[in-house]
């Protein structure tokens, strides 16, 4: 059990890491904003389930409940994330701001 | 009269900071807060109202007129907010907006008092159109009575969690101002008007307010909750706890409608009828 949470809290940092370094490193708004949404997401649900998980050790009602009551935010996450930076790139399109190509640079 | 302001400012500040001198020094052991008031409300305030969460049991029992006060500050503030921007309606007649819905077209309408049959076709859009985005509208929709729940939650659940009315109110107020965000200011009227707003911010000052009236006539002082026992068939003790929960509900109801009152001045500014 141990070794499975282990495993995916250090894929669920590897995921925030990549977040972190791609929103330093993309050239424009738009491609800076995908490792935002995604990575992200994916990382807050890797983390939340091995929590969930390690919560699980003593099995009982209450264990259960407050296992529930993380993948419930799992799914809040996932609901309002995408879509809050869905609402930022579709206000950078309606402004008028272009995407970046290569011979911006 | 702004030489005067100014001359007003700096002697109010110069007294401040001149009263600061005595306060004690930084994080000081011996200060009076530290030996009198801080260990009473650590070891009493579990048997005295029987609520686990000193902050609460300190915030709304012990020291109920600031809290009391500082729901009339709220209070104050969406008032002044109202009568500053609110602009009534005028009889010019004014240019409204409508929108095909089957072909995309928009036409403008002169409106003179006269309100145009509402056609099933036709939307109201504003001025500054964006055309509504329906994955916003949708996630949003959906998400809105979770954190309309999670605001109830949290100003019931303020005896035991971190939590109250303040910040139950604010996610309360938040979840009517997402709604209006992510459709436009007039489906967010349309489920909360204005009447409701006025109604509500002093409402909840006045439960707040009448409870404590209701347990200075019941023979106590004034925002002393052990009053209500008699109403509420519980022990004094248990009493002080209800009183805390009534109170709570006060500042959550004056904190919402407050909040949306303030933003709906400012984003439709003082015309209510068009805005994000």
């Amino acid at each position: 059990m141990d070794v499975i949470v282990v495993f995916l809290i250090i894929c669920g940092l590897i995921f925030f890491t990549g977040g972190a370094v791609g929103i330093l490193r993309f050239p424009d708004f738009y491609s800076r904003l995908h490792p935002a949404g995604k990575l992200d997401t994916g990382g807050a649900l890797l983390i939340m389930v091995a929590l969930a998980l390690f919560n699980l050790h003593h099995f009982s009602l209450s264990t259960l409940l407050t296992g529930f009551k993380i993948i419930l935010i799992v799914v809040f996450v996932f609901l309002s994330s995408p879509t809050a930076i869905h609402g930022i790139v579709d206000a950078g399109v309606r402004a008028g701001l272009g995407p970046w190509t290569k011979k911006n640079d | 009269m702004r030489i005067l302001g100014i001359i007003v400012v700096i002697l109010t500040g110069a007294l401040l900071i001149y009263a600061m001198g005595d306060f004690p020094s930084w994080a000081d052991p011996a200060s009076p807060a530290h030996n009198h008031v801080s260990p009473r409300y650590i070891e009493k305030s579990l048997e005295q109202t029987s609520v686990p969460n000193i902050v609460t049991a300190v915030l709304a029992d012990y020291r109920g007129y600031d809290t009391m006060f500082e729901t009339t500050v709220v209070f104050a503030a969406g008032v002044v907010c109202f009568f500053l921007l609110r602009i009534p309606r005028k009889d010019e007649p004014t240019v409204r907006r409508y929108r095909h819905t089957l072909t995309g077209m928009t036409i403008r309408v002169k409106e003179t008092r006269q309100i145009p049959p509402v056609l099933e076709e036709f939307e109201r859009i504003d001025t500054l159109w964006a055309p509504h985005d329906l994955i916003i509208k949708t996630c949003c929709r959906i998400l809105v009575p979770f954190l309309q729940l999670f605001g109830l939650y949290v100003i019931a659940h303020g005896h035991h969690s971190p939590g109250g009315g303040f910040q139950g109110g604010v996610i309360l107020g938040a979840s009517m101002i997402l709604l209006a965000i992510s459709h436009d200011l007039r489906t967010a009227i349309g489920r909360m008007s204005e009447r409701v707003h006025a109604i509500l911010c002093p409402a909840g000052v006045f439960i707040y307010a009448g409870t404590g009236a209701l347990c200075m006539v019941l023979g106590l002082n004034f925002l002393d909750y052990g009053a209500l026992a008699g109403i509420l068939h519980v022990d004094p003790v248990t009493a002080r706890s209800h009183g805390i929960l009534i109170v709570e509900i006060g500042v959550g109801l004056a904190v919402m409608a407050t909040m949306i009152w303030i933003y709906n001045n400012i984003s439709s500014k003082g015309k209510y009828d068009e805005g994000l």
